[in-house]
């Protein structure tokens, strides 16, 4: 009974940390979703150009891991940059729609980029942190837990609360924030419009590539990630499409069920459940209660 | 008026396109005098919007062009500028329909307002203290979610707003719409008191023909893209056709500007 339970926990545990890798990438695109009312497709690409860019760096050029990071990230500044100058601003009357298939078009030049300077070949990400049970925890606690995962669950607390941070007390925040709400509003009083799209979009580029090396740290920097970093979608739409809080407990949501239903339920349906119990999930979400847990509500005066 | 550089805004016979096609203003020159109120009254769809809007530049995202004609502000053609250069200039439109930012509180609403300013915390709260001065009623709501603000204080929130940004010139938009006349009379009164301390020229649209005209020392009536009639606030008040087109009630029940010339002509050509 004690070994059941603790199994349980370890399920759950591993599913929880687990999820904050899911966090992460959703969290690059609540950032975008917020300044273009956009779902930005090409997140996923954004987190394989970068990590690739990341280990390029490493490997083909021997840059030392700090300073390829910094590269790394500032080359997520530079697609930022292109972004808004090459596909958002000319689509600045553009409707959603338009803006929504841009950035699916915008995620199949990163991909082509990304393979086209680095080659196709798996690469190994080498973080310095094994993804084993750590000792310590399996000794006292007897639950089996990944370095990683712990690892990625503190690096996500650290840029959500980074993020809230920013949003709720600088003064680019304020400006992301009156955009979000009304960018034709927010543009009257000179709230300048490409400012904020540029600092979104560098930010869910530098998002983009944190969860990356979560990732490739784990399953190895592939092409794989583009399609992992779909599994977003379901987070979102349990978590709410504008809200960091929501991106953070829809990973964290996803993670533990997927994993607690693959061990638990997987078997009678052959197991793989994993792959689409979270859009299961979602689809009972979008019935129910279409703006997630935490999504803003469109806030109507009566 | 003889003086040019006595106007802060001079408007010289504008034209005014959507998408390339769609005529909306034809004919539209207007003058602003420095330090003064003028009324741009006109019935739905007239263009005083996009009068407005052809003055702060925010035609361009809306696919709206000035096709002809030119737009002088300050002595200088405005026809490069975007709008949160025109801000940086000290031109600030408020929009028709108030546009605060739902989600955001009172305060934070304000304070965007000082978005293309380079100003300390300090000096933010300073300004802020100035401006509760003139909406005593929105430091009460400082807290709340401007989303569930009443329709007035949303109009006083969109104006506080906009004089965080130290405008020279401010643009109303339709500021009296759907508020009521206690209301109407409070957000007049808070323009005439910028307009007077803290010397703010004003270019206001409105359909509430009366109100506009007595809180303005000039006024302009367009309707179909064109400028009608124009005069001192006191004059077209008078004017036998302003009060029975806009501001009473005709005898032979509603019409507009053009029938009223039409019948003129009529009269003195039988005469």
């Amino acid at each position: 009974m004690v070994d059941e339970l603790l199994f349980f926990m370890e399920v759950l545990v591993g599913g929880l940390l687990a999820g904050t890798m899911y966090s992460l990438v959703a969290l690059g695109f609540v950032l975008i979703f917020k300044a273009s009312a956009t779902f930005n497709f090409s997140q996923g690409a954004m987190v394989f150009f970068s990590v690739l860019a990341f280990c390029g760096f490493m490997q083909d050029f021997n840059i030392p891991f700090v300073l390829a990071f910094i590269l790394a990230a500032l080359l997520m500044v530079v697609v930022g940059l292109c972004t808004e100058r090459l596909v958002l601003r000319p689509l600045m009357n553009a409707s959603e729609d338009t803006v929504l298939m841009a950035t699916i078009g915008l995620g199949y030049v990163l991909e082509g980029l990304a393979q086209a300077a680095w080659g196709v070949e798996v690469r190994r990400l080498d973080l310095g942190i094994g993804d084993f049970p750590v000792p310590w925890i399996a000794d006292n606690l007897k639950l089996f837990i990944s370095a990683l995962d712990i690892f990625a669950g503190l690096v996500a607390a650290l840029m959500i609360i980074g993020l809230s941070l920013l949003f709720k007390f600088t003064k680019i925040g304020l400006g992301l924030r009156a955009v979000a709400d009304d960018a034709g509003a927010a543009s009257s009083i000179g709230i300048p419009l490409k400012h904020i799209m540029l600092l979104v979009w560098s930010a869910a580029g530098v998002v983009a590539l944190v969860a990356g090396c979560m990732w490739g740290a784990r399953a190895g920097v592939q092409f794989a990630l583009v399609d992992l970093a779909l599994k977003a979608l379901p987070v979102l739409i349990i978590g709410g499409f504008s809200s960091i809080p929501g991106a953070i407990i829809g990973g964290l949501i996803i993670g533990a069920t997927e994993k607690v239903l693959e061990v638990y339920i997987g078997p009678f349906f052959g197991g793989a459940i994993e792959g689409w119990a979270p859009y299961v999930l979602a689809i009972f979400f979008l019935l129910y209660r279409p703006e997630g847990l935490f999504g803003e509500k469109i806030i109507r005066r009566v | 008026m003889s003086n040019s550089s006595a106007n802060i805004l001079d408007i010289k016979n504008i034209e005014v396109r959507y998408d390339n096609v769609i005529l909306a203003l034809h004919d539209v020159s207007l003058k602003v005098p420095k330090g003064k109120v003028v009324a741009l009254l006109g019935a739905n769809g007239a263009g005083k919007s996009t009068t407005l809007k052809a003055v702060s530049t925010m035609l361009a995202s809306e696919r709206g062009k000035v096709t002809n004609g030119s737009i002088e502000y300050d002595g200088n053609s405005i026809e490069k500028q975007t709008p949160s250069q025109m801000v940086g200039l000290g031109m600030v439109q408020v929009l028709e329909g108030r546009r605060c930012f739902g989600h955001l509180t009172v305060e934070e609403n304000i304070i965007s307002g000082a978005y293309s300013r380079k100003l300390s915390k300090g000096d933010i709260n300073q300004e802020l203290e100035k401006i509760y001065t003139y909406f005593i009623r929105l430091k009460e709501r400082r807290k709340s979610q401007a989303a569930f603000t009443s329709g007035g204080e949303q109009q006083m929130i969109a104006v506080a707003r906009a004089m965080m940004a130290k405008p020279k010139m401010l643009l109303l938009d339709e500021p009296t719409m759907g508020l009521a006349p206690q209301l109407v009379a409070e957000i007049f009164n808070i323009v005439q008191e910028l307009n007077t301390k803290e010397g703010v020229s004003i270019l206001l649209a409105e359909q509430n023909t009366n109100v506009a005209l007595k809180n303005s020392d000039y006024g302009y009536i367009i309707e179909t893209g064109r400028v009608m009639l124009d005069g001192t606030a006191q004059s077209l008040l008078n004017d036998d056709k302003v009060k029975e087109l806009y501001l009473g009630i005709s005898k032979k029940g509603r019409k507009n500007f053009r029938d009223v010339l039409k019948e003129e002509s009529l009269k003195k050509r039988s005469n």
